[in-house]
């Protein structure tokens, strides 16, 4: 008789749902969207390198490289974020939105190089800019 | 009983204007309760109206021939017999009806199964096929122990009239047989735990495979149709004699509502059995109870 | 007629009915998708119910990177859903083959065999995801009426694929919403 009294206890102990546009939330580890900090990019492309599903694309140009990421490519591993050395792609804990065509999340930026420092005096590092328009907002450096 | 008083039974009350609704209710009720009953919301109260209306827009798929027309009768011709089957019953005091009328309402209440068994064959589907040869099985099986359980209840009342039947005073073997009634709605029905018919992820939803849009929507509304016509008949066996019209009627109501709660809980508590342990169930376990009811009605019978 | 009209867009919002499809996924996706109608989640307070055969649904929710196996099925059971029907492309391999970009027994992404309205990303997508997902292409499927969208060609019963295996291929990458 255990199944009748769960059926009798669901009946008027409520229940456990969600109303919908209500979303849970996520335990402390989640590996969500990746997220990009422009200033700390140095562009040694090691994120490209261990992407496994090619989510992430690098060009180099003269002076400058740019770096795009499609959330929807992503498999939420967390190798690049593993590799990369200046900490400047961390994973939080949001997930990536519904879309309804191909590529519409995809962020580019196009960063400059920053000049190697000199002993002697310290150099100003360039600011960059986000060339596309992203879901996260790109931090400018004090010229 | 004259013409308009027929006519508004069979299309007002208990009859269309109240079947549709009803239908739609109680299938509303069944999918509400058995959600509630999973620890979940279920869906909004218009849900089954909505389906009705979305199912109306959509288009079918191109068919040709005798089999397109046989294809396109299977479901009105459920919605027919169900629909008469819910205007016959006896719910309003001095509702008339003619002597033998239980067999016709018998009869009615068979064809739906029947016209879902006709439907998977005559859809050229394997998945049809194998849907229709276990409804067959499964209305062979339960069939037997619904008749003669109502056959005992109408010889021990010696009529086959229905009203006649739902105000005469109950006697003990009256209960035996709406238990068994009861018993054997779970299978006509076809929920859980005889839903084989309309495993869905198993055989493609059996009979109903190639059925889509207006026709999906009118079998939909004749299984609605089954369960207010079903829950109807044990409601007006059970209830007792009321002379005002309108008590009677929320009586009835009442009633089928709390059949439908039962039968929501079985529904709930239990999983789908196999179609050898489903027909074990009926011609081991309970055919022993109706052959002792109608057995039992006719010593009577003769005793007296 | 604007009447009718207006009550179908309300009642084909509020009543979608899935078939889901696994075009070769990793059952990651479908396991999501099932614990969709768990108590938890409870995609049934939208009226979802998840239905056995194509031709009782309007919403074909596919998984998986497309395999050369799966191919003709995925069209033949896109010619199969009836009437206003929208297509929701479950976890980041319909979208782009996630992981298995260079595998030689995949056939690009879905969009190149079938029209798509909403992709939902995520390897897996959690169960919150493909309910809004869900929600979003029952609502374009109340915005789109009766219009059927492009090269969508009904089979009919008994015939195989041969209805389908002939449309014309949709631009790569681009659908309309």
């Amino acid at each position: 008789m255990n199944i009748l009294t769960m059926l009798w206890r669901n009946l008027w102990g409520g229940s456990r749902t969600l109303l919908f546009p209500a979303r849970p939330k996520v335990t402390k580890g989640y590996r969500g969207l990746v997220r990009f900090d422009p200033a700390l990019c140095t562009g040694c492309a090691i994120c490209r390198f261990r992407c496994t599903a090619r989510a992430i694309e690098f060009k180099a140009a003269k002076g400058e490289f740019t770096w795009s990421y499609d959330p929807g490519q992503c498999t939420f591993c967390g190798r690049c974020v593993e590799g990369c050395k200046t900490h400047a792609l961390s994973q939080d804990s949001q997930c990536p939105p519904v879309y309804l065509t191909i590529g519409a999340l995809k962020n580019s930026y196009t960063v400059a190089r920053k000049p190697a420092p000199k002993p002697a005096a310290a150099a100003p590092p360039a600011a960059a800019a986000p060339t596309s328009i992203p879901a996260q907002e790109a931090r400018n450096e004090p010229a | 009983m004259n013409l308009t008083t027929a006519l508004a039974r069979l299309l007002i009350f208990p009859g269309l204007l109240f079947a549709v609704p009803a239908a739609w209710f109680f299938l509303w009720v069944e999918r509400k309760s058995v959600a509630l009953m999973q620890g979940r919301i279920g869906p909004p109260f218009m849900q089954p109206f909505y389906d009705f209306i979305k199912l109306l827009g959509k288009s079918t798929p191109p068919r040709s021939g005798v089999g397109g027309l046989l294809m396109m009768m299977w479901p009105l011709l459920a919605v027919s017999a169900a629909a008469g089957a819910v205007g016959m019953l006896p719910v309003l005091p001095s509702s008339g009806g003619f002597e033998g009328d239980l067999i016709l309402l018998l009869a009615l209440l068979e064809l739906p199964s029947m016209c879902v068994i006709a439907a998977g064959f005559s859809s050229r589907s394997i998945f049809g096929e194998i849907g229709s040869a276990r409804e067959a099985a499964l209305s062979v099986s339960y069939n037997v122990v619904f008749l003669l359980a109502i056959v005992s209840i109408a010889a021990s009342q010696h009529t086959f009239r229905l009203e006649a039947l739902a105000h005469l005073p109950a006697s003990p073997l009256h209960w035996l047989g709406v238990l068994a009634i009861l018993v054997c709605l779970p299978a006509k029905l076809h929920i859980n735990p005889f839903s084989l018919p309309n495993a869905e992820q198993e055989i493609y939803s059996g009979p109903m495979v190639e059925y889509a849009g207006p026709e999906l929507a009118m079998w939909e509304l004749s299984h609605g149709l089954e369960w207010v016509a079903a829950t109807g008949l044990v409601a007006t066996l059970a209830a007792p004699h009321f002379a005002a019209w309108w008590l009677a009627a929320m009586v009835f109501v009442a009633l089928s509502f709390v059949v439908v709660l039962l039968l929501s809980a079985t529904a709930a508590a239990t999983a789908r059995l196999q179609i050898d342990t489903t027909v074990r169930f009926y011609w081991q376990c309970t055919l022993i109870f109706a052959v002792l009811a109608i057995s039992s009605a006719l010593f009577m019978r003769f005793k007296s | 007629m604007n009447l009718w009209n207006r009550l179908m867009c309300y009642c084909r919002r509020r009543s979608p009915w899935l078939f889901h499809m696994n075009s070769g996924s990793c059952n990651g996706c479908d396991i999501e998708l099932v614990a969709s109608l768990t108590p938890r989640y409870d995609a049934e307070q939208l009226g979802v119910r998840l239905e056995g055969s194509p031709r009782h649904a309007d919403i074909l929710c596919i998984t998986g990177p497309v395999t050369h196996n799966s191919v003709e099925a995925i069209k033949t059971v896109y010619g199969q859903v009836c009437g206003p029907k929208a297509v929701v492309a479950i976890g980041s391999c319909p979208a782009t083959t996630n992981v298995f970009i260079d595998s030689r027994t995949l056939d690009g992404p879905l969009n190149r065999h079938i029209p798509v309205d909403v992709f939902v990303p995520g390897c897996p997508p959690r169960p919150d995801a493909i309910i809004q997902g869900v929600a979003k292409a029952a609502a374009i499927l109340a915005e789109r009426g009766n219009k059927l969208p492009v090269e969508s060609v009904m089979v009919p019963i008994g015939e195989s694929t041969c209805a389908c295996a002939d449309a014309t291929q949709p631009a790569a990458g681009e659908v309309q919403p």
